[in-house]
């Protein structure tokens, strides 16, 4: 479902709103199908700046006019491109901490650049394309062309109230020989708390009943074995 | 330093039988195989290698992705040649044992030795490369063995449908003497993305060697105990060495002051820089034996280092040349050298070996007919030999007023 904003966004303050991407683990977020590495971590960003394609300072997260490096010295785009000939893009996103996402919001490129569908997984690892094309998907979204950002799509919330990492899965676009992601918004509230990992796990062949003591053994007089 | 999970694909078919890679093809692969595995693993301890073949009744996987080099070792053992390559099979198996490893954090590399004839066209293996591009595998490829037409141009069709910011190299091995691992050593698929890479590979290419690359032919890693002993042995040495260069810079600068003569200071300058200990010995040799300038300077060495016998006649000689080579110049400055010669050395035998020397006619001229621009024939060069010889009668007697004046 998508909607639009019915009001004046200047008198709204609809930023404040969109602030989930500060919650973001920037460092983590990955594609696949990029053609330049890294340039996924450019459409993370404040939704007032969604429409600025201009040079981001990878490090520093701020914009600037010159031309910009990365780490391996390669140019910083302000966005997303997909490998020529190939429109399939897999995005991963962690969090630093559990958030529910409301809404997400997708800005692409013109002439048909733009993602045509986009399918959700949440809190799974490292997903290749065989596996998000054979998987069902949390949700599923038929994008339009959305230059502006003004349209948003909004999710089944109460399927995303504890989500750790959001995995985005976009297999088409509107006929151009790549497909170009400016900007991803999600809305949402943070809840500051984080997953539980489960940090070690000991698998025990034959139990020791002297590691599963509880108080009512004692107390029931039972024997000990 | 890359976390990097690799698959190594071995080719196994009929034409590893071969030999034109000692002993034989898949000998040679083997190494190879062995090399690569230590040097991912010693540039990244949790790096995990996995080995498979193509040929043979088909694709198997030998060992899935470990970093536990016994295994990959005692599986090459035993391997069977036999079969056709299956090149796209193989890298299709090798994407999938890669998607299934066990640390996802490892970025995912082939490695294939291409040994027999590509039978499959360049369309097909552009598609094989775009779906490992697609899912960020990085592809090398060591095009060995059959030199195919198109397989050059197939296997770079793979390439470069698979590169995706040159981390996927292509690597053409000729057959020759070196062997197919030593060749593999020097490229990027050990020195590619690591430093730690190249470090091994430059440790295992002086074993191979030699020790050429180390300082004492000792390895520090084998023997880190032996070689700090050879070079802090030589160090002393050198320090040695150059301490009596310094002495005997001195002494000769001393004894050339009195000369002014440039050229002495000029040898002196190069005696300063001995790389080996001279044998004083060498200096007893007659001159006409060996190069007048090495004997100049080994006789003005053997001088400074107080030899009184080698000094004598390295005296008569270097005054002897000294002097042949003013002869053309002045004669007054030739006079003055002779002075100050005979002044550094005060024995009387000393005059008696100079004027020796200087009376055998056939040697002096002998020393003239060597240096440039002088011919002996010249009648003022003759005359001036003559009275040079005159005045060497006349010192005799003239030289103890002389060194009074002084």
């Amino acid at each position: 479902m998508a909607c639009l904003h019915d009001h004046s966004c200047e008198d709204h303050d609809c930023g404040s709103q969109w602030s989930l991407y500060k919650h973001i683990d920037i460092p983590k977020v990955s594609a696949l199908n990029e053609a330049t590495a890294g340039s996924v971590k450019s459409i993370f960003k404040a939704w007032e700046l969604r429409l600025d394609t201009s040079k981001i300072d990878a490090v520093n997260m701020c914009f600037s006019d010159k031309f910009s490096f990365d780490i391996n010295g390669n140019t910083v785009l302000g966005f997303l491109e997909s490998n020529e000939g190939d429109p399939e893009l897999l995005i991963f996103i962690p969090f630093t901490c559990d958030v529910k996402i409301k809404s997400i919001s997708v800005v692409g490129g013109a002439d048909g650049k733009s993602p045509s569908k986009m399918r959700a997984f949440i809190n799974r690892d490292n997903i290749d394309f065989s596996d998000a094309q054979d998987m069902t998907p949390l949700q599923e979204w038929e994008l339009a062309e959305n230059l502006q950002g003004m349209l948003e799509y909004q999710t089944r919330y109460s399927r995303f109230q504890s989500v750790g990492s959001l995995t985005l899965h976009f297999p088409d676009n509107f006929g151009g020989d790549s497909t170009q992601i400016y900007y991803i918004g999600l809305r949402g509230e943070a809840t500051q708390l984080k997953r539980d990992v489960v940090a070690t796990i000991v698998y025990e062949v034959m139990p020791n009943p002297s590691d599963h003591k509880t108080p009512t053994d004692h107390g029931g007089g039972m024997s000990e074995v | 330093m890359v976390l990097e999970a690799t698959m190594i694909c071995i080719d196994n078919s009929e034409w590893m039988r071969n030999g034109d890679y000692s002993p034989t093809r898949l000998q040679a692969q083997s190494e190879a195989v062995n090399l690569i595995c230590g040097a991912k693993t010693q540039s990244n301890p949790e790096n995990t290698v996995g080995l498979l073949t193509m040929a043979g009744k088909g694709v198997r996987v030998l060992v899935t992705p470990t970093s536990d080099l016994g295994k990959i070792l005692a599986c090459m053992h035993g391997l069977e040649i036999g079969g056709e390559m299956n090149l796209t099979a193989g890298i299709q198996v090798a994407q999938l044992a890669l998607k299934h490893r066990q640390n996802k954090k490892q970025q995912q590399r082939i490695i294939v030795f291409a040994g027999s004839p590509v039978k499959y066209d360049k369309k097909v293996l552009e598609i094989i490369g775009k779906k490992l591009k697609k899912n960020s595998v990085a592809l090398d490829i060591i095009d060995f063995g059959e030199e195919d037409d198109g397989k050059p141009e197939k296997l770079k069709a793979l390439l470069t449908a698979v590169n995706n910011n040159d981390s996927s190299h292509i690597v053409h091995v000729p057959s020759g003497p070196s062997a197919l691992s030593d060749v593999l050593l020097s490229t990027p698929v050990f020195t590619g993305d690591g430093e730690g890479g190249s470090a091994f590979a430059a440790s295992a290419a002086a074993a191979a060697a030699g020790g050429g690359s180390f300082d004492f032919g000792v390895d520090p890693n084998i023997d880190p105990e032996l070689a700090l002993a050879l070079r802090v042995s030589m160090e002393e040495e050198r320090a040695r060495q150059e301490a009596a260069a310094k002495r005997a810079a001195e002494d000769a600068a001393r004894q050339e002051k009195e000369g002014g003569e440039q050229s002495s200071s000029s040898r002196d300058a190069t005696m300063a820089e001995p790389t080996n200990v001279l044998d004083p010995g060498t200096d007893a040799k007659g001159p006409d034996t060996m190069d007048d300038e090495t004997a100049l300077l080994e006789q003005a060495l053997a001088m400074s280092m107080d030899d009184p016998r080698a000094s004598q006649s390295g005296t008569a000689s270097m005054g002897d040349t000294d002097m042949s080579e003013a002869t053309h110049e002045d004669q007054e400055l030739a006079y003055a050298l002779q002075m100050s010669v005979q002044d550094t050395a005060k024995d009387s035998s000393s005059q008696t070996d100079m004027s020796k020397v200087l009376g055998d006619q056939t040697f002096v001229s002998s020393i003239l007919k060597s240096l440039p621009g002088v011919d002996p024939n010249d009648p003022s060069v003759k005359d001036l030999l003559a009275s040079l010889q005159g005045q060497t009668e006349e010192k005799k007697e003239d030289e103890p007023p002389k060194e009074d004046e002084k």
